[in-house]
């Protein structure tokens, strides 16, 4: 769905971190959302956590530079990295140019999945808690 | 949070954000298109937020030689400088462009974060000399028009041959049918200049928008860009000038930053002048250095360590970015002097990663390729 200016996907969940998730059995893909990349602008350096790193729901698995700003990545979901994205090394730009898709971040293996939902908002949350945030 | 003239403008076409109690631009379509505009074409910036002060008077020569570093004596009418003052020991309480009006008038033009500072500073040094300091930062609107097509965009809309105006000098000319003054200066490297729109309060803004708009008019053909503070930053530092409150304070001399071009210790008197003078026989312990970054990774950013060897911490970081024409980490540093050498390698380190950098000489470019001294 669409809310202001940014474009909310369907079918993914999403952390208040802007970081969404798209859930693959007992996979996840991360990335980071359309608002976060309109906010941060013009990426242009991307650091994750390397492949078999544990990482816990809400903490930092990485850092995403802009040329004038540098935000931490916080991970939306607790497991195991098993995939890290190697072409946002050469390109990080594909952070800006395709959030959903081109530009996602990480594979992790999902350790307690049910745990996660508890603080992962649906698209119509997520959509409504950006609109709070922008007002 | 305080407006200039043009936020009816910007508010709609950049991202804002405050800077020095202003709510200003820091991008439209994004630093590096805008960056690269000023680089390799024509960029327009409003820098109204700016600190303006008159200084006027019989005396007005002989106090801005007493609180200011460099020689205002050789100033004729019409001409600019770059200068410092200082405190007693010498520490930078700000850097400025004075220009000379008339012979007993100047245009002083400080930092906006020091607009209360600088001027109650001038107005406390003032009262031994018979000169009068008048704030006119809030009737002034003031942009910088920079980049190789500066010129030429200017032209279009000026009366005044601006041909016939050098780098550092000045002169009045109607713009766009509106009174203002143009100073051949400005702070990314380029050649350009900064326009003035004189007797223009918030309240009545018609003029300065009506500049503006013309002067974007008239760069159309030349592809201008209207740019925010993020360009105006990595600009200046790719240019190596210093941003005041990270490269140069209170605490740092202008030996130490590198401006030691801007101390008269010849002149009389002059407030720090017995710290600088002492620094100067004694020799500066540490300098500021540029930093070209030679790897790929984070970039370098103010208060990170700088390393020699990965044994001996020798400085940090002032200042520190993405450059948009080097597409690499470049940054300002303070290091130790024998450390301070061209062609040296250091190490930054970037949240916990040493980061291979060399000690290069400024501007971060190439000067015959851009900048106002490139051969055209």
């Amino acid at each position: 769905m669409r809310a202001l200016d940014y474009e909310f996907p369907d079918k993914l969940y999403y952390s208040k971190e802007h970081e969404w998730v798209r859930l693959e059995d007992e996979e996840a893909v991360v990335g980071i959302t359309d608002y976060a990349q309109k906010q941060l602008h013009e990426i242009v350096y991307v650091e994750i956590q390397s492949e078999d790193s544990e990482v816990k729901q809400g903490q930092t698995m990485g850092t995403v530079e802009s040329v004038k700003s540098v935000s931490d990545i916080f991970s939306p979901v607790t497991g195991k990295i098993i995939k890290v994205n190697s072409e946002l090394a050469e390109s990080p730009e594909l952070l800006n140019q395709d959030p959903y898709g081109k530009g996602w971040l990480v594979k992790i293996n999902l350790s307690d999945l049910k745990k996660d939902m508890e603080n992962l908002l649906t698209t119509a949350q997520y959509a409504e808690y950006i609109k709070t945030m922008e007002t | 949070m305080r407006r200039t003239h043009l936020y009816g403008f910007h508010k709609q076409n950049a991202k804002m954000v405050e800077f020095a109690s202003f709510e200003m631009p820091i991008w439209y379509k994004g630093i590096i298109p805008e960056h690269m505009a000023v680089r390799t074409r024509v960029g327009i910036f409003d820098i109204t937020h700016m600190g303006r002060a008159l200084i006027t008077g019989a005396k007005s020569e002989a106090f801005l030689n007493h609180v200011i570093t460099n020689d205002v004596s050789v100033l004729t009418p019409l001409s600019a400088q770059y200068s410092v003052m200082c405190n007693e020991n010498g520490g930078i309480k700000d850097d400025f462009v004075l220009s000379k009006l008339e012979p007993e008038k100047f245009l002083i033009v400080y930092n906006a974060a020091n607009r209360q500072k600088d001027y109650q500073w001038l107005v406390q040094q003032s009262k031994a000399f018979d000169v009068q300091v008048e704030d006119v930062s809030d009737n002034v609107a003031m942009f910088a028009v920079q980049g190789s097509k500066a010129q030429q965009t200017l032209q279009k809309i000026a009366e005044a041959d601006l041909s016939k105006i050098e780098r550092f000098k000045c002169g009045w000319t109607k713009l766009a049918g509106v009174d203002g003054f143009v100073s051949r200066t400005g702070y990314t490297g380029e050649d350009g200049f900064e326009v003035f729109v004189w007797n223009t309060p918030l309240s009545k803004s018609e003029n300065a928008v009506k500049v503006w708009n013309a002067i974007l008019k008239a760069g159309e053909e030349f592809g201008i860009e209207p740019c925010g503070l993020g360009a105006r930053d990595t600009l200046r530092l790719e240019a190596g000038m210093c941003l005041y409150g990270n490269d140069i304070d209170e605490t740092t001399t202008p030996f130490e930053a590198g401006l030691s071009f801007v101390v008269k210790l010849k002149k009389d008197s002059f407030i720090g002048k017995d710290a600088l003078a002492k620094q100067k026989a004694e020799g500066i312990k540490r300098k500021r250095v540029g930093l070209k970054i030679l790897e790929k990774g984070p970039n370098p950013r103010p208060k990170q360590e700088v390393w020699k060897d990965n044994i001996q911490k020798i400085g940090y970081v002032t200042s520190g970015t993405f450059s948009p024409l080097l597409e690499c980490g470049v940054a300002m540093a303070y290091v130790s002097i024998e450390h301070a050498t061209e062609g040296g390698t250091v190490m930054v380190k970037v949240r916990d990663k040493p980061l291979k950098a060399e000690i290069v000489k400024f501007p971060l470019y190439d000067p015959t390729k851009y900048g106002y001294t490139r051969q055209k």
